[in-house]
């Protein structure tokens, strides 16, 4: 079976500035796979590359298989990658149960369709459900999202990225900002819905990435140093040096 | 679940069929109970304009889009049904009833959308804003330049009187006009209602809200943006159609900026945030363009003045205004009497105030426009010589009394207003 995502030499560049210089890397099917590295190493901008929020300026990168290098956002999506943003970056104005339905049309085959009654399907309405059940929101599935408290607006965060069903989610910093007791619970969220996804997932919490994840890769100035079981990755001397912060001894 | 209560909108009330019911009865009795010529048209020009502006509304308020050239599909709809027609009488072209014609039009529309959607929905917010803008500007200037289609300043005469239709029906009354508008005004209104509440509905509001996230759940916001311009640019249609069929002539006035101002004036003073709000605004503005322009030549002053003041204090419009009452009225109903003495009040001294600035206005309109050094004039029925001191003293005099009047009751009433809402929702909390 193909990697989930598979990256050769990919590079990106702003301008002069080399932000991602010539990463490889493969993601298995089904593991959680967490991306550390210290601050500006190109954690986000190499989740923007594979998303299709940015273009790569060199290299490819393939989805369980197939290149998808500088494919639109959408697209990338269709084919069954979806995101979540560090900034929660959901639909304000409308309620939850809305901001969820939404994420799960495409997916559920209704297109630009102007013929059909939101309201009036059952597949969406079953798919919406679940997806709030899941995420621990359907207490809360009428109140207007921009008016949820900060730890539930992170949960839909990741209600809208999931509610597509995709078969490879990337989660950026799912726990940024929360209390330790809200933490927990985002663990809880995350290892749950992994069971049936391929998770990548950026994260600062180095409680959260070594609870969490089946493999690491630690990226810095642009290179991947190491990828390994957290094990690998703690006993690893470079990513000591470069990254814990210990001398190597 | 109490704040589900308090939050959602609700002005689908529009849908209950008691409401529903109750609007067509009076679609149907209204043009029964004047004699007057003139009021069944002012009704007609209502039912176009409410079937325009709702057209409009599907790209500013449910899609985000604001464009300042809505009119050429208007207009453009408006030429097409005009040489048909004219095509019809001369039977170059297959006969169709007239009663069906708005389809022509509303097809017509949806063409010019199309075509001209793909390029400028390409971009969204103030780059779209401008490209209408260039494309409005483009169709008004062609008028001009292609004779043929447009024939120039003169514009095109048809006559909806073509031969008799089903139940002797000849548009040769006004009143058969009105029922015709008021019948696909309906058509049209259910038909943009029943397109918010589906998949392209709702994922038009989302790329309103945030176009970016909107591709990453596997939309084009592109193409969701170029399908909501040309359904909105075919009901634009419908509406062209339909003034055509009214007025009998279009002109080139009718694809310009003029037309695509008064509409997005129209649509904001009647609300954006809500399906009935561009009705509001149809009846309203055609209302004062109708009767005030009539009282005062200097009502579009007044109207843009009306438009201001909305965007500055009521962003909402007026469905927002009324809205914004519906919490406290589906809670607590009997605390909207307790709030109205604070209304009273205020809309007293308002009232003050808006006598004596409209009197400067009026007396400031009359001098500089009069042509023959005449200062007497009539204000308020009442005759006046406009160089006298004393006109001048009182009106100043109300105007400043009422906005201390404004000053003094318009926190009382936010206060009144915002103690009824949290009584409303403690009650519902207990």
């Amino acid at each position: 079976m193909s990697n989930a995502i598979k990256f050769t030499g990919v590079q990106k560049s702003f301008g002069p500035t080399e932000v991602i210089r010539g990463v490889d890397l493969a993601i298995e099917q089904g593991e959680i796979h967490a991306i550390i590295g210290p601050n500006g190493a190109g954690k986000s901008t190499l989740f923007n590359l594979v998303t299709g929020r940015h273009r790569v300026s060199g290299g490819r990168i393939a989805l369980n298989g197939e290149d998808i290098t500088n494919y639109t956002p959408y697209q990338i999506n269709r084919k069954g990658l979806a995101r979540s943003f560090q900034v929660t970056n959901i639909f304000g104005n409308m309620n939850v149960y809305e901001n969820v339905r939404c994420a799960a049309l495409w997916n559920l085959g209704y297109g630009y369709a102007f013929w059909h009654f939101v309201n009036r399907r059952r597949d969406l309405k079953e798919r919406t459900d679940m997806v709030l059940e899941q995420t621990g929101l359907t207490s809360r599935r009428n109140v207007p999202a921009g008016l949820l408290s900060y730890s539930d607006q992170r949960a839909l965060e990741i209600a809208v990225t999931i509610a597509g069903n995709a078969s490879v989610v990337m989660l950026d910093e799912p726990t940024s900002g929360m209390s330790s007791g809200e933490t927990e619970q985002a663990v809880a969220l995350i290892r749950d819905i992994s069971t049936t996804r391929t998770m990548v997932i950026v994260e600062h919490d180095m409680g959260v990435v070594f609870d969490l994840a089946d493999r690491i890769s630690v990226l810095v100035y642009g290179k991947i140093i190491a990828t390994g079981t957290p094990q690998e990755i703690r006993a690893d001397a470079k990513v000591q040096e470069a990254y814990l912060g210990t001398e190597a001894s | 679940m109490i704040m589900a209560n308090l939050t959602k909108p609700t002005l689908a009330n529009l849908t209950k069929p008691g409401v529903a019911a109750g609007i067509v009865a009076i679609l149907i009795i209204l043009p029964l109970l004047t004699n007057s010529g003139f009021a069944i048209t002012v009704m007609s020009q209502i039912g176009v304009a409410t079937v325009f502006a709702l057209a409009f509304n599907m790209l500013l308020g449910q899609g985000g889009m604001l464009s300042f050239g809505h009119a050429v599909y208007f207009g453009l709809a408006g030429y097409v049904t005009a040489h048909v027609m004219n095509g019809m009488a001369n039977e170059d072209l297959p006969y169709m009833p007239v009663t069906l014609i708005p389809i022509v039009g509303g097809i017509a529309g949806l063409f010019f959308g199309i075509l001209i959607g793909f390029v400028s929905t390409r971009r969204a917010g103030t780059a779209f804003a401008m490209i209408s803008l260039g494309f409005a500007e483009l169709v008004t200037a062609l008028t001009l330049i292609i004779v043929v289609f447009f024939n120039g300043e003169e514009g095109i005469q048809t006559d909806r009187w073509i031969r008799e239709e089903m139940f002797g029906i000849t548009y040769g009354s006004d009143i058969q006009v009105y029922y015709l508008i008021a019948v696909w005004c309906v058509i049209a209104g259910i038909a943009m209602y029943i397109l918010t509440r589906t998949p392209f509905g709702r994922i038009s509001n989302a790329v309103r809200d945030n176009p970016e996230r909107v591709q990453f759940i596997g939309y084009n916001t592109h193409r969701v943006r170029w399908l909501a311009f040309s359904l909105s640019s075919f009901f634009a249609g419908i509406a062209g159609a339909l003034h055509a069929v009214n007025v009998e002539h279009v002109g080139f006035e009718t694809v310009g900026l003029g037309q695509s101002g008064v509409i997005l004036i129209m649509v904001y003073i009647g609300g954006t945030g809500n399906f009935a709000g561009p009705i509001l605004g149809a009846i309203l503005v055609t209302l004062l363009n109708s009767y005030l322009s009539d009282l005062t030549p200097a009502w579009y002053l007044y109207l843009g003045l009306i438009f201001v003041l909305m965007v500055m204090f009521a962003p909402g419009g007026l469905a927002g205004l009324i809205m914004m009452h519906d919490p406290i009225r589906r809670m607590r109903p009997r605390l909207l009497l307790a709030m109205l003495p604070a209304y009273a009040v205020a809309s007293a001294v308002t009232l003050v105030a808006l006598a004596g600035a409209i009197g400067l206005i009026e007396m400031i309109y009359f001098l500089s426009t009069t042509t023959t050094r005449e200062s007497a004039m009539i204000l308020y029925g009442i005759a006046l010589d406009a160089a006298d001191f004393w006109p001048w003293l009182i009106c100043i005099a109300l105007t400043v009394g009422g906005a201390f009047g404004c000053a003094l009751t318009y926190p009382r009433m936010a206060e009144a207003y915002n103690s009824a809402l949290h009584e409303a929702r403690i009650s519902v909390a207990s």
